[in-house]
């Protein structure tokens, strides 16, 4: 589903050029459940940004589904995001204007549905989470824990095919971390969503389907 | 959209009012200017009812002490010396109401109530060949008017519109202190100049021997200056005095005009330095705000914003802010004709109130172009790892 071939990264200024990814080829199939670690630095988020198309890679292919991404440009670039893909971030990135259902209503904010059944299906995501009975609750009002089940909610209201989380569980104590792995783990069972992780968390990686390290931008394992 | 983004106000209502209350400000000072501009330049515009081109003005001195024997040979030998100047073309005798002058002598009349009022303007029979009345109906005097036993009027276009609107009244009598006749209409005849107000007026005959302030005159084509020097010779000595002025009325009719235009300029400066300001202050807030709120930015665009759903979104955001703005702004400004708080035509506030909300929204939308535009091209790999 996700292929990668030969991508690379280099960030260059007027005086130094950092290679933050080289030359990674990397297939996940649909369904699969993976997780990406490695040192602070290695090029994981830029790896996760690149398969998120929120970044280029500076040299090799991705292709999803069969389409090599680079042809996703301007509107059909935000609509390929908006459909297929789900994000989950390690700081929950919720809107603190907003409360918790309005922010689960913004991916469908840029589909055409009507407010009410976008009410309807961002109060599912909630339910999904456990999270029905804070819809009216503003981010500063809830803990760590409910703040990361709030943004699975808003990267899984849209049935995405793909969801990239990058160290979802790396503000959470254990016990949240378990729970928000749950979630994760039986949207992969249930749903056949296929999910890429970002962790530093052994433990937490030892629960997907399978596990590969960078290391100074390079697959290791 | 429209729901999502006057959530994220009403949220951010704190933080946003001091923006609207910037905006509702600059609209209500924006309001007052444009109405006094467009209230002087309205007047400034519109016909003042009389030629000034080429015409010559003498304001006489004082001739009071004298006998009206003699009053009336000195007169009669000044008015037949200018005819028979070649430079003059026609003469009119008048009293305080010439040309640009600032008096004025109102006069009215109360009859069970009905009460009517205008200002009084002693006229001869030349006066319309000299100064050039644009006469909309009837005539203007003649010599036969000075025995006629029901003293004739002439009276401006407002006093009809003001008592007899939809009627003729020529050759009808009315009671204006005595009864009168009016025999004709002017457009108009604002002598007090260009941004003077609209006001009712009064014709009345009154034989040139009479009229002993003022002469006005019109000059044949290409008089120069240096016939200044020879007029100022017969004046004098056909009136035994020295201290007769002689002034040039278009020269007069710039200098009233000269303070006028110069408080509208500076107003019209002041308005383009607080639009400036505003544009500015705009400019910065939304600057800002969209620094702030880069995170939002870039998450947004990893959930399926394009480039053009953020530019809409923060152009959206500042133009209901502005709308809102405006909404408080035309509830307070329009009450201003509804309720007659300033006795000025209402036209011209509602006019005020139209141009000022649209130079606002044009403002605010011009000033929040920029801001949109560098939101929709943050990148949102770099963004969301900006928090």
């Amino acid at each position: 589903m996700i292929n990668l071939k030969n991508i690379s990264k280099v960030y260059r200024t007027k005086t130094i050029e950092t290679t933050a990814l080289n030359k990674i080829d990397l297939q996940v199939a649909k369904g699969e459940f993976l997780s990406i670690m490695g040192p602070s630095g290695c090029g994981k988020s830029t790896l996760l940004n690149i398969i998120g198309l929120l970044d280029q890679p500076s040299g090799g292919e991705l292709s999803i589904d069969g389409e090599t991404t680079s042809n996703y440009k301007g509107k059909s670039l935000s609509k390929f995001r908006n459909e297929k893909l789900g994000f989950i971030f390690q700081s929950f990135h919720l809107i603190p204007d907003l409360n918790i259902i309005d922010n689960v209503e913004v991916p469908l904010l840029y589909r055409k549905i009507n407010a009410k059944q976008r009410k309807e299906m961002a109060a599912k995501a909630l339910e999904s989470v456990g999270l029905a009975n804070r819809k009216k609750h503003f981010p500063n009002q809830l803990s760590g824990g409910q703040k990361q089940r709030v943004a699975i909610a808003r990267a899984i209201v849209g049935n995405p095919e793909i969801i990239l989380a990058d160290e979802p569980t790396g503000n959470l104590d254990s016990h949240m971390g378990d729970e928000v792995m749950n979630i994760l783990s039986n949207l992969n069972k249930d749903n056949k969503t296929t999910i890429i992780m970002v962790t530093h968390d052994e433990r937490m990686a030892k629960k997907t389907d399978r596990l590969i390290r960078l290391y100074d931008g390079s697959q290791v394992a | 959209m429209i729901k999502h983004i006057l959530k994220l106000l009403w949220n951010k209502r704190r933080s946003n009012a001091l923006l609207v209350i910037e905006i509702l400000l600059s609209f209500i000072v924006l309001f007052f200017a444009l109405a006094y501009i467009f209230f002087n330049t309205e007047k400034a515009f519109s016909p003042i009812g009389f030629d000034t081109e080429n015409r010559w003005m003498i304001a006489l001195d004082d001739l009071s002490n004298l006998d009206s024997l003699n009053r009336v040979e000195i007169m009669t030998n000044l008015k037949s010396e200018l005819l028979n100047t070649e430079e003059i073309e026609e003469v009119t005798f008048t009293t305080y109401a010439y040309p640009f002058s600032n008096s004025n002598a109102r006069n009215g009349t109360d009859l069970n109530g009905f009460q009517m009022t205008a200002l009084i303007v002693e006229a001869d029979s030349e006066f319309n060949k000299t100064l050039n009345p644009n006469i909309i109906e009837g005539r203007w005097f003649n010599e036969e008017d000075y025995n006629s036993s029901t003293p004739p009027i002439i009276v401006n276009k407002l006093f009809m519109e003001t008592y007899y609107p939809n009627h003729s009244m020529i050759d009808s009598t009315i009671l204006f202190d005595d009864p009168v006749k009016i025999i004709g209409v002017v457009e108009d005849y604002r002598y007090q100049g260009e941004f003077s107000e609209k006001k009712n007026i009064v014709f009345r005959l009154k034989h040139f021997h009479e009229n002993t302030s003022c002469v006005v005159l019109k000059m044949a084509n290409n008089t120069n200056a240096a016939f200044e020097e020879k007029l100022s010779k017969i004046v004098n000595s056909t009136t035994n005095t020295t201290g007769s002025i002689i002034q040039n009325v278009p020269k007069l009719k710039e200098q009233n005009s000269q303070q006028s235009w110069l408080m509208i300029m500076a107003i019209l400066f002041t308005c383009t330095f607080l639009c400036l300001n505003i544009s500015l202050g705009l400019f910065g807030v939304l600057w800002y705000n969209i620094n702030k709120r880069k995170s939002e930015i870039g998450l947004r665009q990893a959930l399926g914003a394009s480039g053009f759903d953020i530019s809409k979104q923060f152009v959206l955001e500042v133009i209901v802010l502005a709308g809102i703005a405006l909404l408080f702004g035309i509830f307070f400004t329009i009450q201003i004709p509804l309720l007659n708080v300033i006795d000025i035509e209402s036209d011209l506030f509602y006019k005020a109130i139209i141009y000022a909300t649209l130079i606002i929204l044009t403002l605010v939308f011009l000033c929040s172009i920029i801001p949109s535009i560098q939101a929709a091209n943050v990148t949102p790999a770099n963004s969301l790892h900006e928090d």
